[in-house]
C-alpha cells in the first residue's frame, strides 16, 4: 500500500510540474498551449538516453533535458509570435501531432512504439535514489520560481502582455523576447518533469506524451484555477486522485471504471464552469468589471 | 523651439483607400499640437506611422534625426515616444500600481536593470498627479471610465518619455475631470514635452493646442494657429460633414 501511495504522490508531483509550468504560459502570458506533453515527452527520451548511456545521475537527467526542452521551445515560440488565441491553439496541436509522429519514428533516439526500457534507477554518488524527493525538491524551486517572476517585473510584463499586447509594446517592451522567454522557461520545466517521468517508470514510450496527455494537463490547469499560483497542483491533486479513488470503490465493476471516471470528469468540469468559472483557487471576478 | 519628432510626406494606403497621404509634421518641444479632422481623416493612422504599429508605403520620420520608419513600436518607445490608444487598452486584470509600474519596465528579461526605487518612485508620482494614489491596489477594469483615462495618462507620465502622443485622451470626460487633464497636458508642456494630440472636443483643443494640423481623407488640408484654423469656414463645414463645397467646385 505504501509503494501504491509513494508511486501515485510522485506523479502527483510530476505532473503537478507539468500543471504549473503550462500554468506560466497560459495564466501569465496567455499563451494557450496544447502541446505540453511535447516537451514533456522530449525532457523524457533525453533523461531516459542520459541515464541509459551516461550515467544515470538524476541532476544531470533533469539538466539536459531542461535544456533539450527549453531550446525546442522555440519550435512553440515562434508561432506565438505570430497568432494569438485560437489561432495559436491550432498552431500548437499541430506541434503535437508532429512531434508525435517524430517520437514514433525516430528509432534511434526514442526506441519508436516499443519506446526506451530498462532505463536505470536514479543514483547520486552511486546510491540509488527515490524519485518522489527529487520530483517534490523541483516542483518546490518551480514553484518558488514562479511566484518570483510572477510578483516581479517579469510577471508584469508577461501580464501586460495577456491584457493588451500593443499597449505593452507601446511602452517598450519586446514582446517576442518575452513570450519566448516564457514558453522556454514553462518548456524546460515541462522537459525536467519528463526527466522525472522516464527515471521513475523505468520505461517511456509515445503512449504518455500523447495529445490525452496535454489536454489532462490543460484540464489541470483550469480545474485549479490559471494565475494562481497553488491551483493547478490542487487540479494535479484532484484529476490523478480520481481513477485512484473510483479503484476503492468496490460496487464499480473494474472494466467500467474507466467509463465512471470519463462521466464524472465530464460532470466536474461542467459544474465547475458553471459555479467557479476561474477554477477552485482562481480570482471568481476575474475578467469582471465592477465600475 | 526645436522638433524632436519630425514626419515627411508619410503615405499609406489600406487596398485602394488612401488613409494617410503625404503627411508632413514636426512636433515641438514644449508645445501641443492638435490633430484635427472628421472620422476616417488618418488621424490615428498617422500615430501607427509614426509608432511602427503600421509600415508606411512613403515617407520618412525622425527623432532627433535618427530614421525611425521600419522600427517595431517597442524600439520607438525607447527612443521616448509614449502614446495612449483611443480604446485605452490598460492591463485590465492588473491593478493600478501595476499597470503604471509596467510602464516604467522596459526590460524583457527575467530582471529589470536600472534603479528599482526611481522606477517605484515614478510609479507613485504618476499616480499622485493623476489622482489615483488611493486606488492603486483596485483592478484597472473595477475602474470608473475617468479613472481609467487618468489610468492611461499615469502609465504615460511615468514613462518619462519626452514625445507623447495622445489619442482622444478627453473624450467623455466631464468638466472638472477635463479641467485637471488640462492642467497634466500643461505641466508637461512647460517641462519641454513635445505633445501631440488627436481630439474631437474643440474646446480642448483651443485650450491646449499651441498649433492645429487639420485632416481630411488623409491630407493635410491646414496647419496653423488655433484661432485661424478654428475660424476657416471651409474647414469648419468638413469638420461637421458638410461637403456641399466640394459639391460646388
Amino acid at each position: 500500500m505504501i509503494a501504491y501511495f509513494s508511486n501515485l504522490a510522485t506523479l502527483v508531483a510530476i505532473f503537478g510540474i507539468l500543471a504549473v509550468t503550462l500554468n506560466f504560459m497560459v495564466g501569465f502570458a496567455g499563451i494557450f498551449s496544447v502541446a505540453h506533453a511535447v516537451f514533456f515527452g522530449l525532457g523524457a527520451y533525453a533523461g531516459a538516453q542520459i541515464a541509459l548511456t551516461v550515467a544515470p545521475n538524476p541532476f544531470l537527467a533533469c539538466a539536459v533535458a531542461a535544456l533539450i526542452a527549453g531550446v525546442l521551445s522555440l519550435c512553440l515560440a515562434l508561432p506565438a509570435l505570430r497568432v494569438r488565441g485560437e489561432y495559436f491553439v491550432a498552431a500548437s496541436l499541430g506541434l503535437q501531432m508532429v512531434a508525435l509522429t517524430l517520437f514514433s519514428e525516430v528509432k534511434s533516439l526514442t526506441g519508436g512504439i516499443g519506446g526506451l526500457t530498462n532505463i536505470p534507477r536514479p543514483q547520486i554518488f552511486g546510491m540509488e535514489v527515490g524519485v518522489l524527493p527529487l520530483a517534490l525538491l523541483a516542483l518546490g524551486l518551480l514553484l518558488w520560481a514562479i511566484h518570483a517572476m510572477a510578483n516581479g517585473s517579469f510577471g508584469r510584463t508577461l501580464k501586460a502582455i495577456r491584457d493588451a499586447e500593443s499597449a505593452a509594446e507601446a511602452m517598450g517592451k519586446p514582446v517576442a523576447v518575452a513570450k519566448a522567454l516564457a514558453v522556454a522557461f514553462a518548456c524546460a520545466g515541462a522537459g525536467v518533469a519528463g526527466a522525472l517521468f522516464a527515471l521513475h517508470m523505468s520505461f517511456v514510450n509515445v503512449e504518455s506524451f500523447t495529445l490525452d496527455q496535454s489536454v489532462l494537463v490543460m484540464a489541470m490547469v483550469i480545474v485549479g484555477g490559471t494565475g494562481t499560483l497553488f491551483g493547478p497542483l490542487v487540479g494535479a491533486v484532484l484529476l490523478l486522485s480520481l481513477p485512484s479513488a473510483l479503484s476503492f470503490l468496490t460496487f464499480i465493476p473494474p472494466t467500467e471504471v474507466g467509463s465512471v471516471q470519463q462521466i464524472i470528469y465530464g460532470l466536474a468540469m461542467t459544474l465547475l464552469m458553471v459555479f467557479r468559472p476561474a477554477g477552485l483557487l482562481g480570482d471568481q471576478n476575474k475578467g469582471k468589471s465592477h465600475a | 523651439m526645436s522638433a524632436p519628432l519630425t514626419c515627411e510626406g508619410l503615405a499609406r494606403s489600406f487596398g485602394g483607400v488612401k488613409a494617410v497621404q503625404g503627411v508632413s509634421l514636426a512636433l515641438p518641444a514644449g508645445a501641443v499640437t492638435a490633430l484635427v479632422g472628421p472620422n476616417g481623416a488618418g488621424k490615428t493612422t498617422v500615430f501607427n506611422l509614426i509608432t511602427g504599429n503600421l509600415k508606411a508605403d512613403e515617407g520618412t520620420a525622425q527623432i532627433r534625426g535618427r530614421p525611425i520608419i521600419g522600427l517595431k513600436p517597442w524600439q520607438v518607445a525607447r527612443l521616448g515616444v509614449a502614446r495612449s490608444f483611443q480604446d485605452l487598452r490598460l492591463f485590465t486584470q492588473m491593478n493600478v500600481r501595476d499597470n503604471v509600474l509596467a510602464a516604467t519596465e522596459r526590460g524583457a528579461w527575467f530582471w529589470q536593470g536600472g534603479d528599482k526605487r526611481a522606477r517605484l518612485a515614478a510609479a507613485e508620482a504618476a499616480m499622485e498627479a493623476t489622482g489615483l494614489t488611493a486606488l492603486a491596489e483596485a483592478r484597472a477594469v473595477d475602474l470608473a471610465y475617468a479613472e481609467r483615462k487618468f489610468l492611461s495618462m499615469a502609465r504615460i507620465l511615468a514613462a518619462g518619455a519626452d514625445i507623447w502622443l495622445l489619442d482622444e485622451p478627453a473624450s467623455g470626460l466631464d468638466l472638472s475631470s477635463r479641467l485637471r487633464f488640462g492642467q497634466l497636458l500643461k505641466d508637461a508642456r512647460a517641462r519641454g514635452v513635445a505633445i501631440c494630440l488627436i481630439e474631437h472636443n474643440l474646446d480642448v483643443v483651443v485650450d491646449l493646442a499651441d498649433r492645429i494640423a487639420f485632416l481630411d481623407r488623409g491630407l493635410v488640408l491646414a496647419e496653423g494657429a488655433p484661432k485661424e484654423i478654428m475660424n476657416d469656414p471651409k474647414l469648419a463645414a468638413i469638420y461637421f460633414g458638410d461637403r456641399s463645397h466640394e459639391v460646388a467646385a
